[in-house]
């Protein structure tokens, strides 16, 4: 009895696993290879950093303004680029220092995403040099003394100095997405990593802020930064897409 | 297109190292050396190279009219051989005077016996200020340069428990060793 009942069982999953293969047999007819043609725009795509511009009214210590355009000159590949001016006052207990300057920067997008159709949407990684003019202003400082409250002194000072003609060089790693939202008006989002290669530093003081690399760190040469875009893509020439389509023979 | 695909898992993995390894840079560490007080060490005047504890010492910080401030707390140490002292300052550059009253056997200020007084004696400390930055979270420290105007002084009185003075150093920049030696 229960001999019979393996059998049974053994047949039945035989049968189970053979039916996809008897169904995939059956299933002979030919196919031929189609070409389907796309126009795609190619041109020079303008746009500004609408966070900086947001932040700007939002917070009383920014101000920041950058456009950025990129160029397609390849069906993966961007010359892409940045320029702008930022304004930052960083307050802390001890110490009140503005940093304003401008910078640019300047390198290749690289577009990893395959697009349906005629879409020109991006998922990108990217590589910028970027460069910076700035200066620093001491607005105000209190000298560190944890013993302060024994005299009980006020030890505020404003010297108001200005260091002037400060500069830095870094290069940068970006990931971002840029996305359609009309025809030729684009959203995007990046962040970056930057890594600083290059600086001038007042004497007897440090960058705290370098516009276009932002905040600087003490540990090490390595900053951080976000790009929220609006762009216009002012088409300059067409260029065919072909997509190979697979068909099925009447 | 794998290695891409690899590229950008790398570069999330930095990212993440970055934002979650940093050590937090806007806190003062308590280690970093700020502004330093003058160390001052208690020798014996008559066996110069010995440390002399002082007995029951108090130390009042007294302002520009020489009148008390504070008493310094010396962190239980009821006859110290070593004291550090707060330093004032407003003005870099500026030969600023600070003044401290050293009492010697303070305890005997409040016992019955009249034949028995504590020692007050003054010290004035003339120094310049010098301001120096340290870090973004610890902002600017002062140290003090004793230069040719400056020194530690005992103004004489009538008994004077602290015999002479010795400048050790130049500078007060760190906390490490003393910068003058009071004989008594």
């Amino acid at each position: 009895m229960k001999m019979k009942h393996t059998t049974l069982f053994t047949i039945s999953i035989m049968v189970l696993m053979l039916l996809p293969l008897m169904s995939a047999s059956q299933n002979t007819n030919e196919t031929t290879q189609d070409t389907l043609v796309y126009k795609q725009n190619y041109g020079l795509r303008l746009g500004g950093d609408i966070g900086k511009l947001i932040r700007s009214f939002a917070d009383k210590d920014y101000k920041g303004f950058e456009i950025n355009g990129d160029y397609r000159f390849s069906k993966h590949v961007y010359l892409a680029g940045e320029l702008g001016t930022e304004e930052k006052t960083i307050a802390t207990d001890y110490l009140d220092v503005t940093a304003s300057g401008s910078y640019f920067k300047v390198g290749f997008d690289y577009n990893a995403y395959t697009n349906w159709l005629d879409m020109q949407n991006m998922i990108y990684t990217g590589f910028r040099v970027g460069a910076s003019t700035f200066s620093q202003t001491l607005n105000e400082y209190t000298v560190y003394d944890t013993n302060q409250a024994f005299f009980n002194n006020n030890y505020t000072i404003r010297p108001n100095e200005e260091f002037k003609g400060l500069s830095a060089i870094w290069a940068e790693l970006i990931i971002g997405i840029k996305a359609e939202m009309l025809t030729n008006l684009f959203m995007g989002v990046n962040m970056q990593i930057k890594g600083r290669i290059s600086q001038d530093e007042p004497v007897g003081f440090e960058n705290l802020y370098i516009p276009g690399f932002n905040r600087t760190y003490d540990s090490g040469a390595i900053g951080i930064g976000f790009g929220y875009t609006l762009s216009y893509l002012i088409p300059i020439y067409k260029k065919d897409k072909k997509i190979v389509v697979e068909t099925e023979k009447p | 297109m794998k290695a891409y695909n690899l590229f950008i898992a790398c570069a999330i993995g930095i990212f993440c190292v970055l934002v979650w390894g940093c050590e937090r840079d806007d806190i003062c560490a308590e280690d970093t050396l700020t502004t330093p007080r003058l160390v001052i060490d208690f020798y014996d005047i008559a066996n110069p190279d010995e440390l002399k504890a002082v007995r029951r010492l108090r130390v009042i910080g007294l302002d520009d009219e020489s009148m008390p401030v504070d008493t310094l707390s010396l962190e239980g140490v009821a006859d110290p051989t070593r004291i550090l002292l707060p330093l004032r300052f407003q003005e870099a550059d500026t030969l600023t005077i600070t003044r401290y009253l050293l009492e010697e056997d303070s305890d005997l200020t409040a016992d019955d016996d009249p034949e028995t007084n504590s020692n007050s004696d003054l010290i004035e400390i003339r120094y310049t200020p010098e301001f120096i930055y340290v870090s973004r979270a610890c902002g600017y420290k002062s140290i003090f340069q004793f230069g040719f105007n400056g020194s530690v002084l005992r103004i004489t009185d009538e008994d004077n428990w602290i015999i002479s003075t010795e400048q050790l150093k130049q500078t007060i920049d760190n906390e490490d060793e003393a910068h003058y030696i009071i004989y008594h």
